[in-house]
């Protein structure tokens, strides 16, 4: 258990940084555009 | 038939000449503004990043993108900018433009051929996104994006293509296509809620006999509160009990189905979108949290064994995924209702414009649509009937109902000459009037597009609440992660099942919805109650200053005082040492003496004397011989009667025995009223008092100013003692005399570099840098001339007690925001932590994910809700 709780942690907190790095960090321009159509 | 795609925008864009473009700037100016409908926002963040992505183009100078009315308005640079880059904008952010569509009949599609040609033609029109031609039907089916294009370069795009458009192309009206956009979005939204509530309920009833079997057992409150149901249902549904758990869990995750791929996909589409563009919103949080319960359930109904190796119970949440998107799509039902009520005062607005005239056609009288009048037309407006457009009337003479544009419901009198106002509302009388103003000059549109800019302003308060959702999701997605990875390190066993729980309830309850609509639905409705008050508030900022104003000044003229001087007393001699104010003969003989020989004169004074005599439609008889005394009066010949009118003075050297009005001359100067004598054949008929009269509303408007804290101050171009009587006069006790325009500017500088917030009321006119200088300029226009430049808010009642409305609404308004900022700040700051399960601890409590669905779908809900209740703001002076 002990295993699957460190696995648990260190993939949480590295979740937790990309989550942050990935929407907070302004993304350069030229992302792909979206398909036609409204939601 | 095909579609074309919309063409990237070459040099010379169309954005200056679409429908809601105005330049922003002075005249003549590069700076053009456009507003269009902007599809998929949800929340703040979309906002944002909305907006951000216009900002960030080359060529715009300003974004403003409005989550309440789902609009954007742009401010940008003539030529650098075009309405496709906009829209790839808007895209490239993982939005999209709202569109309109429109079906022209075209003349001349004979040949397959012809389509193609056509299509590309009219889909290169900067701000078109579609065209496609239907040669079976003679028709062109166009897809815009409404506030880009105008009609007539649509028009001109088919004419260029060799074709005939059959009929003018006819644009949606605004309201109409907004109440239509509002009530399909509410059809959709409740077609997918009853599918989801369906299967929710269902779920709850199936689900039941496989709770309390493991999992978070009697800590779940929801678990509690169904303990007696469950108990209950398992006497009255015995062979649900008796159905194995397995084969329960097929059922469940088979019903569960629509709720996912159906009901809730507009949630996990837009997250999905938003997600690869790096912008998390609302959909996010409820897309990842219900997913991450959908995800867990499959697996452990499929592969239970996996779970059981672990030693986790194999549970599943089917029953909360199908509750969860229930919830939140009634909430965003109740949202999308109360939105559109947000936004009704524009439509109650536009419903008072007439529909049809009557004009003079070659002689004869033809009804035709209002919209079709031109200026210069003779309208005939019949009793009960709606002014059809702006005019001046020239014969006939009527009591019009000018409430809708100054809130005061006595009929005003109307007769030739008059200035009248599209629709306002003819009451006894009958009169022909030549339109002087149509279609989107009239003072009705003027309104309705200031009341429409207001309402899709920001207020400067709203920054804070955007700060906050530009960071919220991904912050809320850490703490659901940290809140996971504290239950499985720490938690009691089974600790991967309390970890999910707390991670799906922390995504769920966190609710920036409210934050974004904090703001934006109280300007809206503000602004709106406003309008239907006569008090026109230029925008969330304007609103804000106003809310916080320390000192107002006032302009005399015009604004505390009518603006141009009456006579306000009038005497006979009662003996020959006393005057008697004058009984009704004597006024009208005394005025008609007057006003004969005073039409010939040009005194401004002389003005005042012949308006009153004319308002009780006196005759005057016609005067011989007159001679005007510079600065002291006239005399005339009445007939065979010598009348001399003026000063006392005059009269005195003329041999006239003033005796009966030697009192009444020195109390009328003490007053500030200017005494004027009116002798025949040298023996004393009258004396009239004229002035400048207070406004009979001043003064209850300077005393309720007073009360709401506010410092008044009269300032005025006229002498000291002048204003130091209507100062008394209506309660001010501070007084700003000789001032000229760039004075009062000075006076406005002073206060506020002593740190006060200013606000200036004047008549707009002389008054234009002051209102310009001042933290709110209020201009107060009596009749049609709005001054809506120089000013953020207009009373066009010309009554100060507008101002005190003014600010009262101001200062409600911005209660309210401030109630939904900190409910909407309270609710995620309290909620977050009691679903990431800080109370367990303590209380042995945890949130269920499907009251935290109920609870964020109230929370938006209740943010909406308080801000209709302005809809009820009931000022001091009913104007």
């Amino acid at each position: 258990m002990h295993v699957a709780q460190f696995v648990v942690t260190v993939a949480g907190f590295a979740a937790i940084g990309w989550v942050l790095w990935y929407f907070l960090v302004p993304a350069g321009r030229g992302a792909p555009r979206p398909p036609e159509g409204g939601v | 038939m095909s579609a074309v795609e919309p063409r990237a925008v070459d040099g010379a864009p169309d954005v200056d000449a679409a429908p809601g473009a105005v330049p922003a700037g002075p005249r003549g100016s590069a700076v053009v503004k456009v507003a269009f409908p902007v599809a998929g926002m949800t929340c703040a963040a979309c906002v944002t990043r909305v907006q951000r992505s216009l900002t960030d183009l080359p060529g715009v100078l300003d974004a403003n993108v409005n989550l309440a009315t789902n609009r954007a308005t742009v401010e940008l640079e003539r030529g650098a900018v075009g309405p496709g880059d906009l829209v790839a904008a808007i895209r490239d952010a993982g939005y999209d433009v709202g569109s309109e569509s429109a079906q022209v009949a075209v003349e001349g599609l004979r040949f397959a051929g012809d389509v193609a040609p056509l299509e590309a033609a009219v889909a290169a029109v900067p701000g078109v996104l579609a065209a496609s031609a239907n040669r079976a039907a003679d028709t062109l089916r166009i897809t815009y994006v409404p506030g880009l294009v105008t009609m007539p370069r649509l028009e001109r795009a088919v004419a260029e293509a060799g074709f005939v458009v059959a009929a003018p192309i006819a644009e949606a009206d605004p309201v109409e296509r907004e109440r239509l956009a509002r009530s399909r979005e509410v059809r959709r939204l409740a077609a997918r809620g009853a599918v989801a509530a369906f299967a929710a309920v269902l779920s709850m009833v199936a689900s039941m006999p496989l709770m309390g079997v493991g999992g978070t057992g009697t800590a779940d409150l929801l678990v509690r509160l169904v303990m007696p149901l469950h108990h209950a249902l398992a006497r009255a549904l015995p062979w649900l009990y008796a159905v194995p758990p397995q084969q329960l869990k097929f059922a469940l995750f088979a019903l569960t189905l629509p709720v996912v791929f159906w009901a809730g996909a507009p949630f996990y589409v837009a997250a999905w979108r938003g997600f690869r563009h790096r912008s998390a919103d609302m959909n996010t949080l409820i897309g990842v949290g219900t997913g991450a319960a959908m995800l867990y359930s499959t697996a452990a109904t499929f592969a239970p064994g996996v779970f059981e190796a672990a030693g986790l119970p194999a549970d599943v949440y089917y029953e909360a995924v199908s509750t969860i998107v229930a919830l939140i799509l009634v909430g965003r039902l109740l949202e999308a209702r109360a939105k559109g009520r947000t936004s009704s005062a524009i439509g109650r607005l536009l419903g008072l414009r007439a529909r049809t005239a009557r004009v003079y056609r070659d002689g004869i009288e033809v009804e035709v649509p209002a919209a079709e009048v031109q200026v210069g037309d003779f309208v005939s407006v019949r009793p009960g009937e709606k002014v059809p457009v702006d005019g001046v009337v020239r014969s006939g003479k009527s009591a019009v109902d000018e409430s809708m544009l100054t809130g005061e419901p006595t009929p005003v009198a109307k007769k030739e000459g008059d200035e009248v106002t599209g629709a306002t509302l003819n009451t006894t009388g009958a009169f022909v009037l030549e339109a002087t103003r149509v279609g989107r000059d009239t003072v009705l549109a003027q309104i309705v597009r200031l009341v429409e800019d207001a309402q899709g302003s920001r207020a400067p308060v709203q920054r804070l609440a955007d700060r906050i959702a530009g960071v919220f999701v991904p912050v809320v997605i850490s703490v659901a992660i940290l809140a996971f990875i504290i239950w499985f390190d720490f938690g009691p066993e089974p600790a991967a099942v309390w970890a999910t729980v707390s991670f799906v309830t922390v995504l769920i309850i966190a609710c920036p919805c409210a934050l974004g609509l904090a703001t934006p639905t109280a300007i809206m409705v503000g602004t709106g109650r406003g309008a239907e008050r006569g008090v026109l508030i230029k925008g969330g900022a304007a609103l804000e200053a106003a809310s916080r104003l320390d000192v107002i000044l006032l302009d005399k003229t015009g604004t505390v005082t009518e603006g141009k001087p009456r006579v306000t007393d009038l005497l006979a001699p009662h003996g020959p040492s006393a005057a008697l104010p004058a009984t009704p003969e004597e006024r009208a003989e005394i005025l008609a003496v007057a006003a004969a020989v005073e039409r010939l004169s040009e005194h401004p004074l002389a003005g005042a004397i012949v308006r009153e005599a004319a308002e009780l439609g006196l005759e005057l008889p016609d005067a011989a011989d007159f001679e005007a005394h510079e600065g002291r009066g006239a005399t005339a010949l009445l007939g065979a009667h010598r009348v001399a009118v003026g000063s006392a003075a005059f009269l005195i050297q003329l041999g006239v025995d003033i005796g009966p009005f030697i009192d009444a001359v020195d109390t009328l100067a003490a007053r500030e009223r200017t005494p004027v004598l009116i002798a025949v054949d040298g023996l004393p008929l009258g004396l009239l008092g004229l002035a400048d009269p207070i406004k009979p509303s001043s003064v209850g408007a300077v005393r309720a100013l007073r009360r709401m804290g506010l410092e008044v101050i009269l300032v005025t171009g006229d002498v000291r003692k002048v204003a130091i009587a209507v100062a008394g006069e209506t309660g001010i006790d501070q007084v700003e005399s000789g001032m000229l325009p760039a004075g009062k500017v000075q006076v406005i500088k002073r206060l506020q570099a002593a740190g006060k917030r200013v606000a200036m009321v004047g008549d707009g006119i002389n008054d234009a840098p002051a209102l310009a200088a001042a933290d709110v300029g209020i201009a107060i226009g009596t009749g049609t001339d709005i001054a809506v430049e120089a000013a953020d808010i207009t009373l066009p009642a010309g009554d100060l007690r507008a101002a005190v409305t003014a600010v009262e609404l101001a200062r409600a308004t911005m209660r309210t925001i401030r109630q939904n900022l900190f409910w909407a700040l309270a609710y995620n700051v309290v909620g977050i932590p009691i679903a990431a399960g800080l109370l367990y601890p303590f209380a042995g409590v945890l949130l269920s994910p499907v009251f935290a669905s109920a609870a964020m779908a109230f929370s938006s809900v209740a943010v909406v809700t308080n801000s209709l209740r302005l809809r009820r703001f009931a000022p001091t002076f009913a104007t």
